[in-house]
């Protein structure tokens, strides 16, 4: 048991080294952070326990499965789905491109379901395959945190284990939840929306973030009529609003209803489906209403309270740089922190979790420059700073070059939307402070942008990048000519 | 022809004088920093430079050279990318410029061409599009697997894709006169002919100019073996009147990839005639075995090793190919997609002493002036990197040298290129081979995986990734990738990559989930570590240095 103890708290208590412990460390839910942490830390030496809820696609209070949201309720179902949808588009693209189909195209929700759930049951399998083969003990059950080294498991049958551990991780993420009007029983959350029995003929959407957005994407794709209601002006809240506008636009062209500023009030049951009835008075009938209102950290059955650790006002367990909560000997990652909640993110965590607590190499994430993607159809991908947030820390003026054009693809297929990118320069480093697309496969060609915005490259630093030709992605490289200039006036400069 | 005579004129001859100097004072890139095999390329250039040396001081320092009146600042030969790059951009700078391009034709010649040129009216533009098109019936397949039905098989109708295809080219060449007119260049339509080194013979009308840009590109070009005559190019088949029912594709360069997937997507029987065992060559070897494999598990008919002698044909029309091999008969094509050559026939290139390589390939100095000061050549005719957006580059940096007073040098450092085959290919730096060559001790990271789509069509594509890092530097040296998206993933990190980034900074970017392109990002173990000698490990930098030069 020589593993190193970095945190200075620790290596005070000089006979721990003493203490025997079932386990070095115990994590509490196998998603993407959980895993990840369980993993690595296995890797350098230390036995791992790591408990996790039962599978199903809906989770619950008692319902998970090893995987996580990731895996099994959102980033890979969802990305399916939208593969599935994204064909509907295509499809109508392809007659101008020569291509003679039936004017009434057929597609089977219940084959793409099933195949769906075959594959996340595959990387279900293979998750907890990863987990044995790194030395890492799974045992199925719910996890409740009895002391500061102590975790009991709640298994299948009934019966609780006790462990001791050294160390403790909590990685439970995060659920959807819904808003509290009428009828809320009627409505479905994202986990429902990808495992529903029938495809919706009529789709209500309440939200306004990157959840809404990918499932309008997805119902219209597939054929559905969508009404998405959001409480914005625009949906996609903190993301780049010209982007948002953009994105909105795209949503309207491939025919979802938006409706700004409208919040729903009530749901009621009818015969043919549930009537939606918003604070405008507007009332439409539905066969699925969802609810992409946001998700909440999944830290209330935990016995938190028992141990003291602390928690904000959303549930969130607060922790510090290196993801330790108050109490010395536990930690969380992933979306139960409410940080930044994301897939890679909570990898982030959990790795740098691993080299501090067992690795010898005390490593805090770093949340500077962290690309993503909304897979709405077509997507949006981002890295770095919006213009408002350049404009708003900026100390100089801050360049806006932008590019608008007819992807290459459309000049055939006559697809009426335009492909929007758009760099944001600090005028005096003539570093790129953030860069933005929507259109085809964005969030593939952000990936490389991020390493280069990551490392702090310049803006002459992509002019001297020679574009691959025909690519929308060159277009990163070859804008000429700024957009705009954004005088930093009325900001008054600090003293230093 | 007497157009604004202001400050570049002005500003030129201050420009000639620091020019004719620069050869000199510029320093040779440094072969351990840069890449890639033109740079033995640029060496000779430099030498002949040197020699070239004379003849330019010569003439600049003939003083009554400065005060001759000229129609044009500049004269372009060739309306493609490059030439058209290089007129706007001196125009935009404020010269007087003219260019002149044979009319429109779909196929190219020695009196067809066309506003554009070979990327927009048979290159880039309608190959990407024809591959669009060709793609579908990839996606066909694939959408079954997400649920999608067809009660009758997806049709192809060719005719509906060759009128729309051919009306966007019609569009673009459009724009592209636009663009000139706009930016105040003026276009002639005729064949531009260099009768000295400040005229231009434009079918007989004679234009007088400072500078002479000749950017006249490159064609396809067949060997000359029995019934060639049969043959056609690519040109012809970007613009075939009707879908070849089978087709011979000869080469195993990326066009003839390129064709292969085209042709296979838009439903004809293919069969792909290389020389080598491989294709695409001077691409990464595994690459090469990658897009083969993957090409074939999608119905390409790769014949190897096996070389055209004569082509027949037979009273049904149809075409049979005799190889060393063999003989397959019943084409209704054969393609050659056996190189390019310059287009530098019948230019008056040589009566004025422009220099020309044995491949007709114009010689030019870093900064794209030939033989004769007052003349110079960007693009596909100087067969340095024949890529629109490099000739662009070229293009863009004449402009700046002539008339902006600031000398530039194209860089032809990591410069990033696809290959539309489908699956596509995207690649910038080194090579593996390369990378050994050239540094010695390098560390190769690959994955070569199934992507999510592919788990869900069932269909057998995959994805092969690879990123060659420098073990002494931590430099990301290459990076390379077969599958979908290879080209859109590859432009990012060509940033990265021409910044010198190393593989930790890679690493330390978080990944975009799920994607194909974040395994970039999340590649934690080499795959191989190649190392020169048992004791690479703890190589001085003298050492690694001898290695790399073996």
């Amino acid at each position: 048991m020589a593993r190193k103890m970095l945190v200075d708290e620790e290596m005070s208590q000089t006979n721990q080294e003493e203490a025997h412990y079932d386990f070095d460390l115990f994590v509490i839910g196998a998603g993407s952070g959980g895993v990840r942490a369980a993993r690595f830390s296995a890797n350098f030496g230390a036995k791992v326990g790591i408990c996790e809820l039962p599978f199903h696609p809906i989770s619950s209070e008692v319902i998970g499965g090893v995987g996580g949201t990731c895996v099994i309720r959102g980033c890979v179902p969802k990305k399916i789905l939208v593969y599935g949808a994204v064909f509907g588009g295509e499809l109508e693209d392809a007659r101008n491109y020569g291509w003679e189909l039936n004017e009434k195209l057929n597609f089977n929700w219940k084959k793409l379901l099933h195949k769906k759930t075959d594959e996340i049951i595959r990387l279900n399998g293979i998750y907890k395959r990863l987990l044995s083969n790194a030395g890492v003990k799974l045992f199925e059950g719910e996890g409740k945190i009895v002391g500061p080294n102590e975790v009991e498991v709640t298994q299948l049958d009934g019966t609780k284990l006790s462990y001791s551990a050294k160390h403790i991780l909590i990685a439970t993420g995060s659920r959807a939840h819904r808003p509290p009007i009428p009828g809320q029983e009627l409505g479905i959350t994202s986990d429902e929306a990808l495992s529903l029995e029938d495809l919706p003929k009529r789709a209500v959407i309440f939200g306004g973030g990157y959840i809404a957005v990918e499932f309008a994407s997805i119902w219209r794709g597939l054929g559905a009529d969508v009404d998405l209601f959001f409480r914005r002006e625009l949906p996609l809240r903190g993301f780049d609003d010209e982007m948002r506008a953009v994105v909105a636009r795209n949503l309207e062209a491939r025919g979802i209803n938006l409706h700004a500023q409208t919040n729903l009030t009530e749901l009621i049951k009818t015969d043919n489906g549930i009537k939606v009835i918003t604070d405008h008075g507007v009332e439409l009938e539905a066969d699925v209403v969802l609810f992409a209102t946001g998700r909440l950290p999944n830290s209330k059955r935990l016995n938190l309270e028992a141990v003291g650790v602390e928690l904000d006002n959303t549930g969130a367990v607060k922790v510090d740089e290196y993801s330790r909560t108050n109490i010395p000997s536990i930690w969380a990652v992933g979306d139960v922190t409410n940080r930044m909640n994301l897939t890679p993110v909570a990898l982030m965590e959990g790795t740098c979790f691993a080299k501090t607590v067992f690795g010898g190499d005390s490593s805090k994430p770093d949340y500077s420059n962290i690309p993503c993607a909304v897979f709405s159809i077509p997507p949006l991908s981002v890295v770095g700073l919006s213009e408002e947030q350049a404009i708003e820390k900026a100390n100089s003026d801050v360049l806006v070059f932008t590019s608008t054009f007819n992807p290459m693809k459309n000049t055939i297929s006559g697809r009426q939307e335009k492909t929007v990118m758009k760099l944001v320069v600090d005028s005096e480093t003539d570093k790129v402070l953030g860069a933005s697309m929507c259109g085809p496969d964005a969030p593939e060609i952000m990936q490389g942008i991020a390493v280069a915005l990551k490392c702090g490259a310049t803006k002459a630093q992509f002019d001297s990048t020679v574009g691959i030709h025909p690519s929308a992605a060159e277009e990163f490289v070859t804008m000429r000519s700024v957009s705009r200039r954004v005088a930093v006036r009325g900001k008054p400069k600090t003293n230093l | 022809m007497a157009t604004t005579f202001t400050a570049p004129k002005l500003s030129s001859p201050t420009f000639q004088t620091l020019c004719r100097n620069l050869p000199v004072f510029t320093p040779l890139p440094n072969p351990l920093s840069s890449s890639s095999r033109h740079r033995h390329h640029y060496r000779l250039h430099l030498q002949q430079q040197r020699r070239n040396l004379s003849v330019v001081r010569a003439e600049s320092e003939n003083g009554s050279e400065l005060l001759r009146h000229y129609d044009f600042d500049l004269f372009t030969i060739g309306a493609g990318s490059g030439g058209v790059r290089a007129s706007r951009f001196a125009a935009n700078f404020g010269a007087s410029v003219a260019v002149c391009e044979l009319p429109f034709s779909t196929i190219s010649s020695e009196t067809t061409g066309g506003v554009g040129g070979t990327c927009v009216l048979r290159g880039c533009v309608p190959k990407k599009l024809m591959v669009y098109a060709s793609k579908y019936s990839h996606e066909f397949d694939e959408s079954n697997g997400f649920g999608w039905k067809y009660d009758t098989e997806p049709k192809h109708d060719w005719s509906t894709l060759m009128a729309n295809k051919n009306a966007e080219l019609h569009r673009l060449t459009g724009i592209y006169k636009n663009i000139l007119g706009n930016a105040g260049v003026t276009l002639i339509e005729g064949r531009g002919k260099v009768v000295d080194p400040h005229t231009v013979d434009v079918d007989g009308k004679l234009y007088t100019a400072r500078h002479i840009l000749i950017s006249v590109g490159g064609r396809p070009f067949i060997p000359d073996i029995p019934g060639s005559e049969y043959a056609i190019d690519s040109d012809a088949a970007l613009d075939l009147p009707s879908k070849p029912e089978k087709v011979a594709i000869v080469g195993g360069g990326y066009i003839a990839l390129e064709f292969a997937g085209i042709f296979k997507g838009l439903q004809s029987e293919v069969h792909l005639f290389i020389r080598q065992k491989k294709v695409l060559r001077g691409f990464d070897e595994e690459i090469r075995d990658f897009v083969g494999e993957q090409m074939s598990l999608r119905g390409i008919k790769f014949h190897i090793e096996e070389s055209p002698l004569a082509i027949v044909k037979s009273a049904d029309g149809s075409l049979s190919l005799k190889t060393n091999k063999g003989t397959i008969e019943g084409f209704s094509h054969i393609m050659f997609a056996t190189g390019r050559r310059p287009n530098t026939k019948n230019l008056g290139l040589e009566s004025v002493g422009v220099k020309m390589n044995k491949n007709g390939a114009i010689e030019v100095d870093e900064y794209s002036r030939t033989t004769v000061p007052s003349i110079w050549a960007v693009g596909d005719v100087t067969d340095r990197i024949n890529l629109t957006p490099v000739a662009l580059m070229e293009g863009g940096a004449l402009a700046k040298t002539l008339f902006q007073n600031e000398p530039t040098k194209p860089d032809y450092r990591a410069v990033p290129s696809a290959v539309f085959s489908q699956p596509p290919i995207g690649q910038v730096g080194l090579t593996e081979e390369q990378a050994i060559k050239e540094y010695g001790d390098i560390d190769v990271y690959t994955a070569n995986f199934r992507p999510l789509k592919a788990t869900l069509s069932g269909l057998p594509d995959r994805v092969l990734m690879k990123l060659i890092v420098c073990a002494k530097t931590d430099k990301v040296l290459g990076l390379h990738m077969c599958g979908d998206d290879s080209a859109e993933i590859t432009q990012g990190f060509a940033v990265a990559i021409k910044a010198g980034l190393t593989k930790a900074d890679f690493d330390a970017t978080v990944g975009i989930h799920p994607t194909s392109a974040e395994e970039f990002v999340t590649m934690r173990t080499p795959t191989r570590k190649i190392r020169q000698g048992p004791e690479a490990e703890g190589k001085t930098g003298n050492e690694a240095k001898a290695a790399a030069g073996v």
